[in-house]
């Protein structure tokens, strides 16, 4: 807090001397972006916007002072705002105007930016005090999370015998699956009856999915709960009865169809990570418009099913569900996880009935070893180890969020090539692709929309091009320079460049969450409100199921997302300094070497989060 | 133990066929006695249909649904029938009598592309 206090000193001399100024704006509105995109005022100033529209009815709505207007063409409107709040506020569009009017946005920033200068100073302060503390602490690195939380406290859900009980039922999660069948069926329909070219917004499907699906699984599904969307995801279902041969009892062991073996090269993250990489090329189409949105599920679908005729188990979900990578790799700091109670019970139990199923379930369709799990990777939550196991040592913990982060990688890990330069570049590449979601989707560019909308071939290529530019070698180049100058400065011979990049690399699980959290934060407050009216008129038929299908849009406490957001990153931030450095204990050998090696991460860390305080309220 | 098995097999069936059925089964209920009419820019559609038959005297339900990505009007001049600003992807409903056989123009307007004067259409009374 004491840095802050010269910051408000600041603010009062600087409001004082800029009071009164006024700022006259012509802001031209067309799909899909303002211009200019950026205007930049003193607090205190009275700004009078000129509002102009350079094609249809656009509208104007600024978070944070909650003021509204609209233009039809050939009119100009002006709006009057009393520069009085400080900060980066944005504004959007609030008037239909095309597929990608959730996308129009333009950013108006009241000087001075006492929010980016608190979230950089608190960065600072973070990373550099604990860099400090590690410097100069004498003691050994506790195997405490903070210092007081033991990384080995676990809670038990599964102890108490109702939950133990529904987990053993074969009934659960099928409920909740079917339900799920329920709600996909109605998105898949208003995908189809949506089409292409009407408005997303209003849509069923989009909202749904891309409005409520990707922020719970971002807010909480993913960081509290880890795989548990895999738990009642209705894709694969089709597939696991064509395989299995029944839906609720226990049909045949093996896989129906050819049954083949995934190749053990492939047993990793690399599958997924090319496919989520591939999909996001056509996020400018399947996050605006009903019918690409219908397209891409049902692709999902189809193929779930096709290749579990052809591949053993869940194959599709290990290694081809575009979202299962992210998934899995995140589940790792999760604050939940299915582990054994005992381990000495599974050591005496042949045959080993999780692997190999019995007549209360099957074995691991996630082809996981249950009894000798240390991460959540790959464990999809289905729950089948606690049916067939007979002795009821299966637990489902809660748990400190990222204890997996610090799993030394198993034997079998080495056999697949787990644990390596695939969950690397899985944590790098989300990263990278949350950079260019915030450009094109939060951003106040009209350019990079018209990218991703591929309103030009050239256009859309460009993007394609410098979105593997930045995902897989700007970023990666970043981080293996710091990773070397890592491996330079500890002065450990032994450990190995591969090593210390896969090592540190899970620093990127908790920044990617919270930096994903923040993204999510500024889809779900401004829009959210469109959730109510689709739920009343699911297929824009006119319905009104429940009385909230006039509900315009509202954005909900907008004012105050910049806050939310800087807090998500701090929090990423302070987990990442966390597990790093204790990574950093495991990947050097001697404790010297393991603090002159930690500077440089520390750094990159530093660096990279004043970035993203940059990206989201500079 | 089939006894539960045919149970879900039934619930799987009742939430992806019985669900599309009473989708569909609802909307026909709930349109029996009214004319839709959609909304779109000249040049992605224009209404649909532009033109609308009717009984002189003889109340009309019209369903007007704006399935486009920008804000329609409907306007009939001679009926002096305002409905204002529908928004994309929103529904209004409206009942009016055309008291006297003639056609009646029909019109959109809020400028809504650069064709937006030939989104027109007519309602025929006999």
């Amino acid at each position: 807090m004491k840095r802050l206090i010269p910051v408000f000193i600041l603010t009062i001399l600087f409001s004082q001397a800029a009071a009164g100024k006024e700022v006259r704006i012509e802001l031209r509105a067309g799909r899909y972006s303002y211009s200019p995109g950026v205007i930049t005022v003193n607090k205190g100033d009275l700004l009078a916007i000129k509002l102009v529209s350079e094609d249809v009815t656009h509208g104007f709505f600024l978070d944070g002072y909650d003021i509204s207007g609209f233009v039809h063409p050939g009119e100009t409107r002006e709006i009057i705002i009393k520069a009085d709040k400080v900060g980066r506020f944005t504004f959007r569009c609030s008037v239909t105007c095309g597929e990608f009017h959730p996308y129009m946005i333009g950013y108006l920033k009241v000087r001075p930016n006492i929010n980016l200068y608190a979230g950089v100073s608190l960065v600072f302060l973070l990373s550099l005090g604990s860099l400090l503390l590690v410097l100069i602490r004498k003691k050994n690195p506790s195997n405490r999370l903070f210092g007081f939380i033991p990384m080995d406290w676990r809670m038990e859900l599964t102890k108490f015998k109702p939950i133990r009980a529904l987990f053993k039922s074969r009934w659960f999660p099928l409920v909740p699956l079917i339900i799920n069948l329920f709600i996909f069926t109605v998105i898949l329909t208003s995908g189809i009856v949506g089409g292409f070219s009407s408005s997303g917004n209003y849509n069923f499907g989009i909202m749904i999915v891309w409005i409520l699906w990707w922020v719970i699984l971002m807010l909480f599904l993913v960081p509290v709960l880890g795989r548990f969307w895999c738990m009642v995801c209705p894709f694969p279902m089709f597939g696991d009865w064509l395989q299995r041969g029944r839906l609720i009892n226990v049909g045949r062991k093996k896989s129906f169809g050819l049954a083949k073996k995934w190749p053990k090269e492939l047993r990793n993250l690399w599958p997924l990570t090319i496919l989520f990489f591939v999909t996001t090329f056509f996020s400018g189409f399947f996050t605006v418009r009903p019918l690409a949105s219908f397209i891409l599920l049902a692709i999902i679908i189809g193929f779930a099913t096709f290749i579990s005729v052809i591949y053993e188990k869940r194959t599709f979900c290990l290694f081809f569900c575009p979202v299962s990578g992210f998934q899995g790799l995140y589940a790792n700091f999760a604050a939940s996880e299915v582990r054994v109670k005992d381990p000495a019970i599974c050591k005496k139990h042949t045959p080993k009935t999780c692997v190999v199923g019995n007549e209360n379930g099957y074995g691991c369709p996630w082809m996981e070893q249950p009894h000798d799990m240390n991460r959540n990777t790959y464990c999809g939550m289905c729950l089948e180890c606690f049916k067939t196991c007979p002795y009821d040592n299966m637990a489902f913990n809660i748990r400190p969020p990222g204890t997996d982060l610090l799993q030394e990688p198993k034997k079998i890990a080495g056999t697949y090539g787990r644990q390596g330069f695939d969950e690397a570049f899985k944590g790098l590449s989300m990263v990278g692709i949350m950079i260019v979601f915030f450009l094109t989707m939060q951003g106040p560019f009209g350019i990079f929309k018209d990218m991703v909308r591929a309103t030009t071939l050239g256009g859309y290529f460009t993007f394609l091009l410098g979105h593997l530019l930045l995902t897989f070698l700007a970023l990666p180049g970043i981080y293996s320079l710091f990773i070397f100058l890592s491996k330079i400065m500890s002065g450990d011979k032994n450990a190995s460049f591969k090593r210390v990049f896969s090592a540190f690399s899970n620093i990127f699980i908790p920044l990617g969450l919270g930096i994903w959290a923040a993204f999510s934060v500024g889809i779900i407050l401004p829009n959210g409100s469109y959730l109510l009216h689709v739920i009343s008129d699911p297929f824009a038929w006119g319905w009104d199921l429940f009385g909230t299908a006039n509900i315009p849009w509202t954005p909900f406490q907008t004012g105050i997302m910049p806050y939310i957001q800087i807090l998500f990153l701090l929090v990423g931030l302070v987990f990442s300094l966390e597990y790093g450095y204790k990574i950093a204990g495991q990947v050097f050998s001697k404790k010297g070497e393991a603090k002159r090696g930690w500077i440089p991460i520390a750094v990159f860390l530093l660096g990279i989060n004043i970035f993203f305080m940059w990206l989201f309220v500079g | 133990m089939w006894k539960r098995e045919i149970v879900v097999i039934f619930l799987v069936l009742l939430s992806v066929a019985g669900t599309i059925f009473s989708v569909f089964a609802y909307k026909n209920a709930k349109e029996a006695n009214t004319i839709t009419l959609i909304a779109r820019a000249p040049e992605k559609g224009n209404w649909s249909p532009q033109t609308i038959n009717v009984e002189r005297g003889k109340e009309v339900s019209l369903t007007i649904r704006n399935t486009d990505l920008v804000s329609h009007g409907f306007y009939i001049p001679a009926l002096d029938l305002l409905v204002g600003e529908i928004k994309a992807g929103e529904v209004e409903r409206i009942n009016f009598t055309v008291k006297e056989a003639g056609e009646y123009l029909f019109l959109c307007t809020i400028w809504c592309s650069e064709y937006h004067m030939q989104m027109r259409g007519k309602i025929i009374a006999r």
